[in-house]
């Protein structure tokens, strides 16, 4: 009796202490990677909203951008772009779709209207090296710009894919294509 | 002093956790595709290694048996779950390469073999110099892996180009496959160069 009594205060003990060193890291962690977060999204906009110097979020939180965010489809990070006299340049939103390894995240640039993507850029992904991270480069990427509403934005339709790597370029052009209308009617929304 | 110095050695060649003892192999073959990863997962194991090594050998009288392993498991993960959230804030960018192997190091049987095995039977001090040489000794073992893999599989060795123009990069050796051909490679390469140094001696 007086064993088990002791096993089960000295396992609480440990778990305890535990979880209270892990709540101060958490706490004084957190600020910074949210930071982080915010800040890697800066520099990547400017990549597909050329001039942009400052942003601001309209819908969604940088924890889409996480590691361990949400990994659903329906999650959509949506932000204007201002250029430095503080115009409004456009808006870009963040969005995912399953690839290979898992989800592929993208972040797309668009104008104001007719709405004409600028620049998209793969964010994040666990796709195979040397095969699905082809979907990084600029010759893939750049058969968005340009894309409308109008367009069908579909694989071996107007954006050509890539060999090897189907599945991957899929992830991407899904993103682009079903985050689009939804990205314009959460901007049209908060205009 | 001399038992201290045999056993921080022991875990640099003698029992090299991945050549020798050919465990904690998971995070050796999933993340060794760079040599720069290699290093920084083999210090982010040694961080654990050493911490919940110290943990564990001052607790040694005060965990009850038969519930050593899940204490062990819980001192380890807090001291993961540090590291995870550490390199998230102040090293983005490789925490966005590694970060989904770090929470692996919980279940890395090099870590809770050292706790089980040596640890939980010797002094602090001794666990301490124990948990440096293993540490040392996984590092520099995924580092050459890491470099292995990297030369051939992109040309280059922590970044720098090291080849010459126009050499094709071997795809493969950057795919899984590619990591159990290196650790074969060197395992065996390694053994042979053991044996040389013993046959001399």
């Amino acid at each position: 009796m007086r064993e088990s009594i002791r096993m089960v205060v000295v396992l609480a003990v440990i778990a305890m202490v535990s979880g209270a060193v892990l709540t101060q890291v958490y706490n004084y962690t957190y600020e910074i990677i949210q930071a982080n977060l915010v800040r890697e999204l800066e520099e990547s906009v400017a990549e597909v909203l050329p001039n942009t110097v400052s942003m601001e979020i309209l819908a969604g939180s940088a924890e889409l951008l996480a590691d361990n965010g949400p990994d659903d489809e329906d999650s959509i990070l949506v932000l204007e772009g201002y250029d430095e006299d503080g115009s409004l340049l456009g808006f870009a939103y963040v969005t995912q779709s399953p690839g290979y390894g898992g989800p592929v995240k993208v972040l797309v640039g668009v104008s104001l209207e007719p709405y004409e993507i600028l620049g998209v850029k793969v964010l994040d992904h666990a796709e195979t090296p040397g095969l699905g991270t082809r979907i990084e480069e600029v010759s893939f990427r750049e058969q968005f710009v340009g894309k409308t509403l109008d367009d069908p934005i579909e694989l071996s339709n107007d954006i050509d894919s890539l060999t090897g790597a189907t599945v991957s370029a899929a992830g991407v052009v899904n993103a682009v294509r079903d985050g689009l209308p939804r990205a314009i009617r959460t901007y049209e929304g908060r205009r | 002093m001399q038992v201290r110095i045999r056993t921080l050695v022991r875990g640099l060649w003698e029992d090299n956790p991945v050549f020798r003892l050919l465990i904690g192999l998971c995070p050796a073959l999933a993340v060794t595709t760079a040599a720069t990863y290699g290093m920084a997962m083999g210090l982010a194991t040694s961080f654990v290694l050493i911490c919940s090594s110290t943990i564990v050998s001052l607790l040694k009288n005060v965990i009850p048996r038969k519930v050593r392993i899940p204490s062990y498991i819980i001192i380890i993960a807090t001291f993961v779950t540090i590291v995870d959230l550490v390199m998230d804030a102040f090293l983005p960018d490789l925490h966005s390469v590694l970060g989904l192997f770090i929470p692996l190091i919980v279940v890395n049987c090099l870590v809770l073999g050292r706790s089980e095995a040596f640890a939980s039977k010797n002094t602090t001090m001794a666990s301490i110099v124990d948990a440096i040489g293993m540490g040392i000794g996984f590092t520099w073992a995924l580092t050459l892996l890491g470099a292995v893999r990297e030369v051939f599989g992109m040309g280059t060795v922590f970044g720098l180009s090291v080849v010459w123009d126009g050499f094709v990069p071997w795809t493969i050796m950057s795919l899984p496959p590619g990591a159990f051909i290196s650790l074969g490679v060197l395992v065996g390469l390694l053994n042979v160069i053991g044996r040389r140094l013993s046959e001399r001696s």
